[in-house]
C-alpha cells in the first residue's frame, strides 16, 4: 500500500509524535511512503534550529534521521514556512534573512506537492490538532 | 465508501464527537487517539454514547493512550497499536481525520 501523510501541528502537539509512530509503522509493515508533506504549524519539525531537553523527545530530530534512513521526499510547504520563519539558504538569500533553518533532506514546495501526493498514494493520512 | 474516522480532540472540549457518531456511516469505523480517548471515561455521556452505536460500526482505540491515561477499555471497543492503525488505514477506502 502506497502512503501519502500530512502533517499539520507543531513538534510538542501528540499528534506530530503519532505521525511518526505511524510512519515508522507503515514503513515497518513493508507500505510505501511516497511523500510527508507538512503543513501549517507543521513545517516546524523540519527546522534544524529546534533546541529539546537532553531528557525529552528531540521530534524534528527522529523526523530527519527517519527521513534520512528511509530516502523518503520530506516536503514543506514553502508558503506555511516562509511566514513561521523556516527558510532554506535559497529562501534567505531571496529575502536577506540572515539566517537559513531548513536543510536536507527537507525541501520546500507548494502545496500542488500534497495534490500530486494524494494522486499518487492509495491512502492519504493527515495528523493534525493535539 | 468505508471510512475510518480519526478523532484526537477530547470529548469534553469540543463537539467533534458527537458529530462524528452523527455522520459514521454503518460500515465505518471510528478510531480514538490522543486525548480522544477520555470518552471512554466510566460513567460518561460520551462513553455510553459509543456503547450504543450498532454493532456493525467498528470502533477502536489506539493502546498507548489508553494506557497513558488509565483508563478501562470497553469492551465495545477494541485496542490497536500503531501496526493496528496502519492496517486499519489499508482496510478503509479513506482515512478522515478531524483535525
Amino acid at each position: 500500500m502506497k502512503f501519502a501523510i500530512a502533517l499539520f501541528s507543531p513538534p510538542h502537539a501528540p499528534s506530530s509524535r503519532r505521525a511518526l509512530r505511524f510512519a515508522e509503522a507503515a514503513v515497518a509493515g513493508g507500505h510505501q511512503i511516497v511523500r510527508l508533506f507538512f503543513y501549517q504549524d507543521g513545517v516546524h519539525s523540519a527546522s534544524s534550529n529546534v533546541v529539546c531537553a537532553q531528557d525529552e523527545l528531540d521530534l524534528p530530530g527522529e523526523w530527519r534521521e527517519f527521513v534520512q534512513a528511509q530516502h523518503l521526499d520530506g516536503v514543506v510547504c514553502i508558503a506555511a514556512a516562509l511566514r513561521r520563519g523556516v527558510l532554506n539558504a535559497e529562501e534567505a538569500q531571496r529575502y536577506t534573512r540572515s539566517a537559513a533553518n531548513l536543510n536536507l533532506p527537507w525541501e520546500l514546495s507548494g502545496l500542488g506537492q500534497l495534490h500530486e501526493a494524494t494522486q499518487l498514494a492509495d491512502r492519504l493520512v493527515c495528523f493534525g490538532g493535539p | 465508501m468505508a471510512t475510518l474516522h480519526v478523532l484526537s480532540h477530547s470529548p469534553f472540549t469540543d463537539s467533534r464527537l458527537g458529530s462524528c457518531l452523527r455522520i459514521l456511516g454503518s460500515q465505518d469505523a471510528l478510531l480514538l487517539c490522543g486525548d480522544a480517548v477520555y470518552a471512554l471515561q466510566a460513567g460518561s455521556v460520551q462513553r455510553q454514547a459509543l456503547e450504543l452505536m450498532p454493532e456493525s460500526t467498528a470502533l477502536f482505540a489506539l493502546d498507548e493512550d489508553v494506557q497513558a491515561r488509565g483508563l478501562d477499555l470497553p469492551a465495545r471497543l477494541t485496542q490497536v497499536d500503531y501496526c493496528g492503525f496502519v492496517a486499519l488505514s489499508c482496510q478503509y477506502d479513506k482515512v478522515n481525520t478531524w483535525l
